[in-house]
């Protein structure tokens, strides 16, 4: 038997991810509510019932065809480091972002999380990642840089995809308990009841073709373009 | 029922009367072109896509490429709507290629798509603009044959576009939602069971966007519309309607309010 002490390099990374994901963490996103915002003034959502058909039949589908696809794909080829594979999926999310407040909120925060990684941790492939991107142009993407977070933390793919999941359905619980009459206890049973669809989603989101990612709702484009001319507002998007 | 293998190639190019001709064409069914005609006020050339079967079958493959060449300008349009219709095997596809070199101007304004119960359809288009280069390209998608009772109950459409600008990826569009999901989301923004889609893409060289505001202001009782810059080159605009009437009156009062900066949105589309 040996002496040595065990090291559980799961929690190495698990911790990591818990700080990445905690609103603690200085990525700026508590100033986005990810086009909430504006389907409230457009008068869509408006209670806890239509706010939970705007996560089911919007939210957690945008993260199924988009974010997480393109995660993946990042987190992948960041572990090949294949550069211009990932210049591809730079542009690539933000091309997917017709909406001009949805593109900068996630090229906003994705510039920070990565500058986190090179800053905070010191880690050669977010200084590389960062200097690409400087160089050749790259638009910044929240996605993107989450992938590049959980190869600087050793994290498995699913394990960052479901940390993307939970980040991105409680920043827009938090915001709606800004924005509409919503309470603690229903904003909890409604991250319990979305991040309970989770698992199926990453596995499908695992598995998408990079051709097949992309996904788009009219009206919350619609009314994120109006929310830029907006006379009043609480968020940025 | 026999597959069409359909083909479709146009290219447009400026003559030294000044005049865009078509310097190339080539066609198979279920394509047909109708005469050209030459609008000389809005000095663009107008094509008219016929598909003279009844619509889009299983087992049809479409194909289409159309370049416009510097200084040219072309608009392409259908004299009706696109019906997809039910599909019991197989399913149909069609491809599309749009090329605007500097200096070209391409306006791409089909009539709507209407997919039937049980169709599968996939299109998928790809544009690619040089520096100089305008488009102002529209779909337009209908959720069924809403007379009959019938709507969103396609089983699978799948409409994708990316559009390139010298090159590079402005925008990346991929509509895969069934119909189901559709019609939940067109019930929660109150747009209602017949609601309809128009989704436009204006690349414009130079900044100015002193029209943005009048187009906005269409926003307005039932009516969706928003204008947003895409990353780089041009603009996205969308449209929700309540009914097919309402979204065509909407798009003729965008194209209204735009040809007054971009005069070749004037152009008659000359239809009944």
């Amino acid at each position: 038997m040996s002496s040595a002490p065990a090291t559980n390099t799961d929690a190495a990374w698990l911790v990591g991810l818990l700080q990445a994901g905690d609103s603690f963490y200085p990525t700026g996103s508590y100033s986005h509510s990810f086009g909430l915002e504006p389907l409230v003034q457009e008068g869509v959502v408006r209670d806890r019932s239509t706010l939970r058909d705007f996560l089911f039949l919007s939210a957690l589908p945008a993260l199924r065809h988009s974010e997480l696809p393109l995660a993946a794909h990042a987190w992948r080829v960041l572990g090949a480091e294949n550069w211009s594979r990932i210049g591809e999926l730079c542009v690539l999310s933000s091309a997917l972002k017709t909406a001009r407040e949805a593109r900068a909120a996630s090229e906003n925060i994705g510039r920070q999380r990565a500058e986190l990684a090179a800053t905070l941790r010191a880690h050669p492939l977010a200084q590389e990642f960062l200097r690409r991107a400087t160089t050749e142009n790259w638009p910044h993407s929240s996605a993107i840089s989450a992938g590049l977070e959980g190869r600087v933390l050793g994290a498995p793919l699913t394990a960052v995809l479901a940390g993307i999941s939970y980040t991105t359905i409680s920043s827009l619980l938090s915001a709606a308990m800004k924005i509409l009459r919503l309470g603690q206890n229903a904003s909890q049973s409604l991250l319990i009841e979305a991040l309970a669809a989770t698992p199926g989603i990453i596995a499908a989101a695992e598995t998408t073709a990079f051709e097949d990612i992309g996904w788009f709702n009219p009206w919350l484009d619609i009314a994120a373009a109006r929310h830029e001319a907006a006379d009043s507002r609480m968020f940025i998007s | 029922m026999a597959d069409f293998s359909g083909h479709l190639s146009l290219r447009a190019a400026v003559r030294a009367h000044g005049r865009t001709v078509l310097a190339a064409q080539s066609f198979r069914a279920p394509f047909h072109l109708s005469k050209p005609y030459w609008d000389a006020d809005a000095r663009t050339l107008v094509v008219q896509v016929v598909n003279p079967t009844a619509g889009i079958l299983a087992g049809d493959r479409l194909e289409s490429d159309i370049a416009v060449e510097r200084g040219a300008a072309l608009l392409v349009t259908t004299p009706s709507a696109s019906r997809v219709f039910r599909m019991r095997d197989g399913s149909a596809a069609s491809g599309q290629r749009f090329t605007v070199a500097d200096g070209a101007w391409l306006e791409v304004l089909p009539e709507p798509l209407v997919p039937h119960r049980g169709s599968t359809f996939r299109q998928q288009t790809e544009v690619a603009v040089a520096p100089g280069g305008s488009l102002f390209y529209v779909d337009q998608l209908m959720p069924g044959r809403v007379a009959h009772g019938e709507a969103w109950s396609w089983s699978r459409l799948t409409l994708a576009i990316d559009v390139r600008l010298d090159g590079e990826l402005v925008l990346r569009e991929r509509f895969d939602q069934s119909g189901t999901a559709l019609r939940d989301l067109a019930a929660l923004a109150g747009s209602g069971p017949a609601a309809c889609f128009a989704n436009a893409v204006f690349i414009t060289p130079g900044p100015s966007a002193d029209w943005r505001p009048e187009l906005a202001a269409l926003h307005d009782d039932g009516l969706w519309l928003g204008v947003s810059a895409l990353r780089r080159g041009g603009w996205s605009i969308k449209l929700v309607a309540p009914d097919a009437v309402r979204l065509r009156r909407a798009l003729r009062d965008v194209r209204r309010i735009l040809a007054r900066y971009f005069p070749r949105l004037a152009c008659e589309v000359r239809k009944l």
